[in-house]
């Protein structure tokens, strides 16, 4: 390890609890919203990323001809449709998701630093850390661009997020804070 | 340590606001839809020409290749067709609902979502009668809420306006290219 996290000022330690407890209640607050909006299933994925908001076999190319489809619907599902992210606006979530994403991977890491790990379980926990958000936004990209099936992957990128937080915090918070031996030295 | 805690900062400010609902869609519908008893959605899967053909009236496509009109009948007869159009701009995206008359005039313009940012924008704006400006416009004609509203409100409720112009004549071009279809 780089520098001890559980040898450091106590401060450091106190700084490190209180960002992991803000981004593991974000994440809360993230796994609501995806819920909310987008679903954790393939299909309601695939329907909220994929072409035309439609979740298998969608039109990916453009018709020769215009097609018109109708069918009858109640108030209420012109009120509650389905969350569609286009084109347009996977573009801005990207741009506006992606910087944060590398700060916050790029954060637990400087923790994953300062952890008692093996060097491999580093660099493993780190390429995970950084892996996530790259399934996240690939599967969402692939998912419209390229078959629904790859909804699978965006799924995959939030799962590896919570996974990589979770052991991150878990073994920073054990690490820091769990009683010390005699012979510890406390700060 | 610097440059992290400066990108940080940067990706802070940058980030674009939550959206907030400023009408309901139900809502919305009820008013660009008045009396409607049944209601279809009427999606239309646009060609490539077609696409070509509308971005070359306005300068924009769907993203999707999809226009869905929203369509009112009460007795079997037609009461008016209503599309939601999103806008966007690097404030985030706004939504509008457009409402038709079975005679192919705009009945109405609501403006159903804004981000945390945009609202007190958009506010402004619809407080100076920018949505008034929409009502009885024929559909070939060129949206001009904006400048109609330019000199009662501040820089940024004239930007936002402009963005309601344009989704209106998005709106209004793909009613005037392909409703009938």
């Amino acid at each position: 390890m780089l520098y001890d996290l559980r040898g450091a000022d106590a401060r450091v330690r106190w700084l490190v609890t209180l960002f992991l407890a803000t981004l593991g209640t974000s994440y809360v607050f993230g796994a609501w919203m995806v819920g909310l909006y987008a679903g954790f299933s393939t299909s309601a994925v695939a329907q909220t990323y994929g072409p035309s908001g439609e979740s298998s076999m969608a039109m990916q190319m453009p018709p020769d001809t215009t097609m018109v489809t109708e069918r009858d619907i109640s108030p209420a599902e012109m009120g509650g449709q389905q969350h569609h992210v286009d084109r347009d606006l996977l573009v801005q979530d990207t741009h506006v998701h992606m910087p944060m994403y590398a700060v916050i991977a790029a954060a637990l890491s400087v923790i994953v630093l300062g952890l008692n790990v093996s060097r491999s379980a580093g660099l493993a926990l780190i390429a995970l850390l950084f892996a996530a958000p790259w399934l996240d936004f690939a599967g969402m990209w692939l998912t419209k661009l390229a078959s629904p099936r790859f909804a699978i992957v965006t799924l995959a990128g939030g799962w590896a997020m919570a996974l990589g937080y979770t052991i991150v915090a878990a073994l920073a918070i054990w690490q820091m804070w769990r009683p010390r031996s005699q012979g510890e030295a406390t700060l | 340590m610097k440059t992290l805690l400066l990108g940080a900062a940067a990706a802070a400010l940058l980030h674009i606001t939550p959206t907030v609902v400023l009408v309901k869609r139900q809502d919305a519908v009820s008013r660009l839809l008045p009396g409607a008893e049944r209601f279809a959605s009427r999606e239309l899967h646009l060609s490539s020409a077609d696409s070509r053909r509308l971005h070359d009236a306005v300068g924009w496509e769907p993203p999707d290749g999809v226009v869905t009109f929203y369509v009112g009948k009460r007795q079997d007869q037609v009461t008016g067709a209503l599309l939601f159009m999103r806008v966007d701009c690097q404030h985030g995206p706004l939504e509008l609902a457009i409402g038709f008359d079975p005679g192919g005039t705009i009945r109405g313009v609501e403006v159903t979502k804004a981000t945390v940012e945009m609202k007190p924008w958009v506010l402004e704006a619809l407080r100076a009668g920018l949505t008034e400006e929409y009502r009885g416009l024929a559909v070939g004609q060129t949206p001009a809420g904006a400048a109609k509203v330019k000199d009662h409100v501040g820089a940024m409720p004239g930007y936002m306006a402009e963005l309601v112009d344009k989704g209106v004549m998005h709106a209004a071009a793909a009613y005037r290219l392909f409703y009938r279809t």
